[in-house]
């Protein structure tokens, strides 16, 4: 049976005050009951990358939240600046609590099926409306506890009662300025899109929460080693747009005696503006019923997106007929579906991202001016990781069981299916990626890199097919559900990223010969060509691999 | 011309019609339901038959005229009218991230059951559809005959007076879509409305005892399926259905399709 949740039992304590409202309080609670319910079934966003789907995963998300918390405490205890600090504080806080706001809690704002199966009940609208508000709240209140409960006892240690006091409030108006934006967003967006472009953006949003959490992390704790800092602060009117200066006024208000005119108009702001939010709100929010409505309709453009360039890339990298349709087919698939992008989009970012993060120490240590003769170019070869994640993912789909098609179709090579899939994957994603990871490589590090940079995107190639020999090996992609997207062979993933490093390391000694480049391309392109024969054989014969 | 007792009226529109964004869906219609009858509620696509259901549901408000159920306008706010009413949506949609026994507690609630006796019964009718040991399974896994078969249940496991049933026997096989079809018989014979729409001619044509076509947002047509063969020369209700909503060209499209088919196949 469904638990008795916390939640509710507070919630229990005002009963009176919700009756008083209006709301049939016990009928609103079993509905709240129902929804924490399917919310703990649910897999948080933050928790996409991973692989455990056991026990609670909304608590265990808050875990990981409380545990994020802790990159707030240096802020706080480091000095007086408050409104340096905070402003970071809140900016960080803003940031984690917006975006995981949309991308975790846009399926309860935005759940159609509310209509039908409560709206038919005898139960009053206020009711329904008030169920959602206070599960929102709730969601809120939780999310905002967990990340800032070990910022708020460590304040209440160091800075004392007062600043507690007010983090505390200010904490409040944070989330209530961040339920009601959200909402305001899709009220934006539900007005001139219909839903499929809001579902796009939520998907987009969750693939930077996916992005940010982690390269946040590696990017600040390599920047933030600044411990004597000190910052001036000058005023200037865009600063009013920054939304974490006006929660950082008030500390620097009542705690350092700054009552100059700006910090006080930014303290006015922090209050009214989540006010005048909520008014805006609630005049909006019948529209906003209505507007839902959309998110059932598809009034989609009826017009073919660029098939041109599809279509000349297909011709150029295919040799068959059937294998330019998979290609296509692919290419669609990996564009065109969003649980896909959620699971292989972050780690393109990551990909992107990695090898600077890698040349940080370097550049921070002796400056640009050193790069050009150094071999710190082979930190590109980190964009690499991305491979065995995307490949693996090749073999699912939220439409696995369209897959049938596959098997129906009269295609005698059954090897076209996953060669169109890698080639569409290599051509689509990862060329795209690496190009312009070399072109700004090549920037820093001079043309002489440019062999160096066409080793590495062979490589590339060579890894794809490794890791489809060793992941995959099936014969037809796309066609298992992402429920299983989790079961990863921990060891053939750690031996494709050794892979990677033995890739680099051979490249690295390939550089201290003369002419060792040139050498160790040519062997690269030579091994490229004879294993894609051997993975993919260009003969009619079923493949002799065994079904997943 | 109706063939029900005309003693109890159950459900009235009066003067009915809506209009999304400047077109005419549904133009005013009058329409009485009584006791007992089964109303096959039909009509093409598009033509405004959802549309009628979500306004007696209170799902869509902005209707012009008046809805009067069980004696009650439903325009008034107040919702308690829905105690009595048992609705099996057209896309099937459950919180399917509930077990069955969960989801049809919960329903059962909504409608004002207390737990027990709503999670008691939901088992007992399972039970009927051999599908007690999905009991405490997540509505996700079931197929799409399964799922109906839990539609349908938390349809009328508040014994409601009155049932809106929108394609109820998508997915069922044949077995099933005969306990359903007895059921429906008699529910009716112990006095429960029941608004019934499909676009399967034939299973409309043998469970109704009244017939409404609704074309263009009007009702075209409204009487027993004999009283209907007997205005119109056609046969079969898809027939008859055929001829009032004007359309006579299957013949000719279907040509032309198949000779799309055959041009330049492989």
């Amino acid at each position: 049976m469904m638990k008795n949740f916390l939640s509710l039992r507070m919630l229990d304590f005002c009963s009176r005050l919700f009756t008083m409202l209006g709301v049939d309080y016990p009928v609103m609670r079993r509905i709240l009951q129902v929804k924490l319910t399917m919310d703990q079934r649910r897999v948080p966003t933050i928790f996409e990358q991973s692989k455990t789907k056991e026990g609670n995963q909304f608590i265990k998300s808050l875990g990981l939240y409380a545990f994020y918390g802790l990159i707030l405490v240096p802020f706080i205890i480091f000095g007086d600046y408050y409104l340096f600090q905070m402003t970071l504080v809140f900016a960080m806080m803003m940031f984690i609590l917006m975006t995981t706001m949309i991308a975790d809690f846009s399926a309860v704002l935005l759940d159609v099926r509310d209509k039908n199966i409560l709206n038919t009940k005898p139960v009053n609208q206020r009711t329904v409306s008030t169920a959602k508000a206070v599960h929102v709240c709730i969601y809120m209140i939780q999310l905002t506890g967990a990340f800032a409960a070990v910022p708020l006892l460590v304040g209440l240690f160091v800075k004392g009662v007062l600043f507690t006091v007010i983090f505390l409030f200010e904490l409040l108006l944070v989330g209530m300025l961040i339920v009601v934006l959200t909402a305001l967003i899709y009220i934006f967006i539900l007005q001139f899109f219909d839903g499929e472009r809001l579902k796009d953006v939520i998907n987009y949003v969750q693939i930077l929460l996916s992005v940010g959490i982690v390269v946040g992390f590696q990017v600040m704790a390599r920047v933030f080693d600044f411990s004597d800092l000190n910052v001036d602060f000058t005023f200037q009117w865009w600063h009013l747009l920054l939304p974490p200066i006006w929660y950082s006024a008030p500390f620097e208000w009542l705690l350092n005696g700054n009552s100059a005119s700006y910090i006080i108009g930014y303290s006015i702001m922090s209050v009214v503006v989540p006010i005048a939010a909520i008014v805006l709100y609630s005049r909006l929010l019948p529209s906003f019923e209505r507007n839902l409505q959309k998110l059932l309709q598809y009034s989609g453009v009826n017009k073919r997106k660029a098939y041109r360039l599809d279509q000349l890339l297909a011709k150029i990298v295919c040799k068959t007929k059937e294998e330019r349709t998979f290609y296509r087919f692919s290419a669609l698939m990996m564009k065109q579906e969003r649980q896909f992008k959620l699971k292989v989009y972050p780690s393109l970012g990551f990909a992107f991202v990695f090898p600077f993060i890698f040349l940080f120490n370097e550049i921070s240590r002796n400056g640009f001016g050193s790069l050009p003769g150094s071999k710190y170019f082979l930190t590109i070869y980190f964009g690499n990781i991305m491979i065995p994640a995307v490949v693996h993912m090749l073999k699912f789909s939220s439409n696995y069981k369209g897959a049938w098609i596959f098997r129906a179709a009269p295609i005698r090579n059954e090897a076209i299916f996953y060669q169109s899939a890698l080639k569409a994957f290599l051509t689509k994603l990862y060329l795209p990626l690496m190009v312009l990871l070399s072109i700004i490589f090549v920037s820093m590090f001079s043309f002489r890199i440019v062999p160096d940079v066409i080793v590495v995107l062979l490589a590339g190639v060579l890894h794809a097919l490794l890791s489809y020999k060793l992941l995959n090996n099936q014969t037809h992609p796309f066609s298992r559900s992402f429920e299983f997207a989790s079961e990863v062979d921990t060891a053939k993933n750690i031996i494709l990223i050794a892979i990677i490093g033995g890739f680099a390391v051979l490249h690295y000694l390939a550089t201290l010969v003369p002419y060792g480049v040139l050498g160790y391309l040519g062997i690269v392109l030579i091994a490229v060509f004879i294993s894609w024969r051997l993975v993919f054989p260009a003969k009619e014969k079923k493949l002799l691999i065994s079904q997943a | 011309m109706n063939v029900a007792n005309q003693e109890e009226k159950i459900l009235s529109l009066t003067n009915l019609s809506m209009s999304y964004g400047g077109d005419l869906v549904l133009r005013w219609i009058d329409l009485d339901v009584y006791r007992g009858q089964i109303i096959g509620y039909i009509g093409p696509n598009g033509a405004g038959k959802s549309t009628t259901v979500k306004i007696m549901l209170g799902l869509v408000e902005g209707y012009n005229g008046t809805v009067e159920i069980f004696g009650q306008d439903i325009g008034n706010g107040d919702p308690s009218y829905k105690r009595k009413i048992g609705y099996v949506p057209e896309n099937a949609e459950v919180y399917d991230n509930l077990t069955a026994c969960e989801y049809l507690t919960f329903t059962g609630e909504m409608y004002g059951m207390d737990a027990e006796k709503a999670e008691r019964k939901a088992l007992l009718l399972l039970d009927k559809f051999d599908m007690r040991g999905v009991f405490h399974t997540k509505i996700s896994s079931f197929s799409k005959g399964m799922k109906q078969k839990v539609l349908i249940i938390s349809s009328l496991l508040h014994d409601p007076d009155l049932l809106f049933l929108d394609e109820p026997l998508s997915g069922l096989d044949a077995n099933s879509v005969m306990i359903i079809k007895e059921i429906l018989a008699q529910l009716a014979a112990e006095g429960k409305t029941i608004f019934y729409s499909s676009h399967i001619m034939e299973v409309v044509e043998k469970i109704s005892s009244r017939i409404v076509l609704l074309a263009d947002g009007k009702i075209v047509a409204d009487g027993t399926f004999a009283e209907l063969q007997a205005k119109n020369e056609e046969g079969t209700l898809e027939e008859i259905f055929n001829q009032l909503t004007g359309f006579n060209e299957h013949r000719e499209i279907a040509k032309s399709f198949v000779s799309i088919v055959r041009e330049g196949g492989s």
